[in-house]
């Protein structure tokens, strides 16, 4: 995941590098997805989150669909092509 | 006590955030009185748990302990006196969710070039112009996590 100063220079640097457009985030919801993944990482109980867990969290800030689901089989490079 | 291969990633979490650098097998080795190899058995554990990722064909080198790099990247997290790299701009928010301080990561447009910061006071980043693209579904994240 990549840094852009605004959507126009996403734009520019997917049409430069002929890759798809994908999902836009906000700082706000970036940042609440820095703690769900990493608030407690330096604990002894720390762990990654488990698939299921990462669906729940994405959802919970307005991430959802195939994208966010890191099971989904929909990802293929065929798929991929397709859906450019 | 802890199990092995939480010493070890207690110890490696542990070390970068009082050095700001992956300490080596050996490293860890000497500080928990282990072999070498043991710890570098416990790092192929970490790794499938997705805790740990090493360099390219290395067994002793940590390439990320996510959210910390253990090389440098375009994502610098200034925190205090001590300057970590990040593998990603998330992970740069993590570093600073990982400590729980105030933080200022250094990076850049990604397409243009131009120097941007984003600075976290308080428990929040403060508003600034900018979006994060994720041009990887989740699905394929670990399919290659460098590039991811």
């Amino acid at each position: 995941m990549l840094l852009f100063r605004s959507e126009e220079t996403v734009n520019r640097w997917c049409e430069e590098r002929d890759v798809p457009r994908r999902p836009l985030v906000s700082l706000e919801r970036l940042w609440k997805l820095a703690l769900a993944w990493y608030e407690n990482r330096l604990t002894v109980e720390s762990r990654r989150p488990a698939p299921e867990e990462m669906v729940r969290i994405f959802a919970g800030i307005g991430l959802e669909g195939s994208f966010w689901d890191p099971k989904s089989d929909e990802w293929t490079s065929s798929s991929q092509k397709s859906q450019r | 006590m802890l199990d092995l291969d939480t010493a070890v990633k207690q110890t490696i979490y542990g070390v970068i955030a009082e050095t700001t650098k992956a300490p080596t097998s050996a490293e860890i080795a000497r500080a928990l009185n282990r072999t070498v190899e043991e710890v570098e058995a416990a790092f192929q554990r970490l790794c499938q748990k997705r805790l740990l990722v090493l360099k390219p064909e290395s067994r002793s080198a940590i390439l990320m302990a996510p959210p910390f790099s253990g090389t440098e990247t375009p994502f610098l997290v200034r925190v205090g006196e001590k300057s970590y790299y990040a593998n990603c701009v998330w992970d740069a928010l993590g570093v600073a969710a990982a400590l729980h301080r105030d933080a200022d990561v250094i990076s850049s447009d990604a397409q243009t070039g131009e120097p941007m910061s984003l600075r976290v006071r308080d428990g929040a980043p403060l508003p600034e112009a900018c979006v994060i693209h994720f041009a990887v579904p989740a699905a394929k994240w670990w399919d290659d996590i460098i590039h991811t």
